[in-house]
């Protein structure tokens, strides 16, 4: 549990707020590419600020626009409706993998870290965004919670791996030919060990199986507000989560493979299938309870959603309600990573209170030649978890065709 | 009658039996602002429980009924009728915590076809 007061300075996000000022030093998702074909201006809803992309004489821009009434947080205004606010501030934006990202902090913004996803090449990199109705941090909280996706995402019967093609868990582990989601539901009690990183935590998962096996899983945190996670042996999901406002947030993912190109049109029509446009609202959602089936969740699955392990999240933390109310929370052992991030959200907090910028995690010019992170699965001998991992990482790297060195 | 008056305190009508005779024995409901879960577990008694896992808040409304309590589907936390949490199997193996989590319960109880909730003691 924590006050009142804490669980306000870590999760609100206007200008004036805590860590509305921390989020402002970073670049932020604000759009995908594929949404400028809807026309420019494009309506932007970005950390409680109501603004448009336009274009500037570099490439792109964002600026303010006029907003009347009080609409939906997420509502974006076609083109030839919107009002540009000439005389408010601009942003600078620029155009990473599929994201158009933006800064709408003071003073320089951060060089971009030589991270996987921001090294391999468009035809290997996939960009994606989904609206979550809660607050931003509850939602990053989600994604460094190891423990959860034994239980929240658990099917009870496997699926064919072979079949699994863009989708989380749905791979065999490492090269044996268990599928993720039985080592999921086996072993429901991994051992979570975090380490604090240059750019974040390092956040290993340790199911530790029979006959002296361990499976190793490596998630990442990176500061201040993404993650980056293994999502089949060939693939990455880097995942920004986003404020609109204080209580609505967007997830953006890069999905970085390593070894075939993506089949970005799969990929898109997948998940198309699950959300509306413009604003990416995802069709399953509170108001037609998740399509929630009791007979589906006696059988198949443990929400009862569906197979989409996005649904699962989006509803594990948008029941929490908007801003979950952290004063009546009991955090275990399983909860070790979010109890470890909170405190470098909360040191970087003073920092920057104390105008020490130069502390900043990810704000310094060596973050730009940060490389990584390791995001993987491995089965490996119990005595040897350790450079097993680090080592299947190697294998994979060397064999991209891509130069994913590290 | 929508209340009445025992030895206990105040009893106050907040649902039929016959809204959870179908396959899922699970209702949300709303009491002085709160938000709880009335649910009939595999003994055929009822709880009224605070809707919000302990845990991290998840909404308990689409726990998984089993094991004659509920289950939240966030981390399989375990809650028998009186909120008393009896299981949280992502925990180390050992762990008690269990034992020092409750969700907020209201007593209940049925009558004729009608279920009413201890709304303030005597």
């Amino acid at each position: 549990m924590i006050s009142q007061q804490l669980n306000d300075q870590i999760t609100r996000i206007g200008a004036d707020d805590d860590a509305g000022m921390l989020l402002r030093q970073y670049w932020q998702p604000a759009a995908l590419c594929d949404d400028i074909s809807f026309g420019l201006p494009l309506a932007v809803n970005l950390l409680g600020e109501h603004l448009a992309l336009v274009e500037s004489l570099k490439g792109y821009k964002l600026v303010k626009r006029i907003v009347t009434g009080n609409p939906n947080a997420a509502h974006m205004p076609a083109a030839e409706e919107i009002t540009l606010d000439e005389d408010g501030r601009s942003y600078p934006a620029v155009i990473m993998k599929g994201i158009v990202f933006a800064y709408l902090g003071q003073g320089e913004p951060p060089k971009f870290p030589n991270f996987d996803c921001f090294r391999a090449p468009d035809t290997h990199v996939f960009a994606f965004k989904g609206l979550w109705r809660c607050n931003w941090l509850q939602a990053l909280e989600v994604g460094i919670d190891p423990a959860h996706a034994s239980f929240l995402h658990r099917f009870l019967e496997d699926e064919d791996p072979s079949k699994g093609y863009g989708k989380q868990f749905r791979d065999t582990a490492d090269d044996t030919d268990i599928p993720m989601t039985k080592i999921l539901r086996d072993y429901p009690r991994p051992e979570i060990l975090v380490d604090e990183t240059n750019y974040g935590l390092k956040i290993t998962a340790l199911r530790h199986m029979e006959n002296e096996l361990t499976h190793v899983r490596v998630t990442n945190q990176i500061f201040p507000q993404a993650i980056c996670i293994p999502m089949s042996r060939e693939m990455t999901i880097t995942q920004w989560h986003v404020p609109i406002d204080n209580n609505n947030c967007y997830w953006y993912s890069i999905f970085t493979s390593f070894d075939q190109p993506v089949d970005k049109k799969l990929m898109r029509e997948q998940r198309l299938k699950e959300h509306m446009l413009p604003d990416y609202a995802p069709i399953k959602n509170a108001g037609n309870n998740y399509h929630y089936d009791p007979d589906e969740q006696a059988h198949k699955t443990y929400t009862g959603m569906g197979l989409d392990i996005n649904v699962h999240d989006q509803w594990a933390v948008e029941g929490m309600g908007p801003i979950q109310d952290r004063t009546q929370e009991h955090l275990g052992r399983s909860d070790v990573a979010i109890i470890r991030y909170r405190r470098i959200l909360r040191k970087a907090i003073a920092d920057l209170q104390d105008r020490r910028t130069d502390s900043l995690l990810m704000k310094d010019l060596a973050a730009a030649l940060i490389k990584g992170p390791l995001s993987n699965d491995a089965i490996t001998k119990t005595s040897e978890w350790q450079q097993a991992s680090h080592a299947a990482d190697l294998v994979r790297r060397k064999l991209c065709p891509w130069d994913a060195s590290i | 009658m929508a209340k009445y008056l025992d030895e206990d305190g105040v009893w106050l009508k907040i649902s039929r039996t016959a809204e959870l005779e179908g396959p899922r024995p699970l209702l949300p409901l709303e009491l002085g602002n709160k938000r709880y879960v009335l649910f009939r577990d595999d003994e055929g008694y009822l709880g009224l429980i605070g809707r919000n896992c302990p845990h991290r808040g998840a909404d308990l409304c689409y726990g998984r009924l089993e094991n004659n309590g509920l289950r939240c589907p966030f981390h399989g936390w375990h809650f028998d009728r009186t909120g008393q949490c009896v299981e949280q199997p992502a925990e180390p193996e050992g762990s008690k915590m269990y034992t020092q989590i409750k969700v907020p319960m209201i007593p209940v109880t049925e009558r004729d076809g009608i279920i009413y909730a201890l709304l303030s003691e005597k």
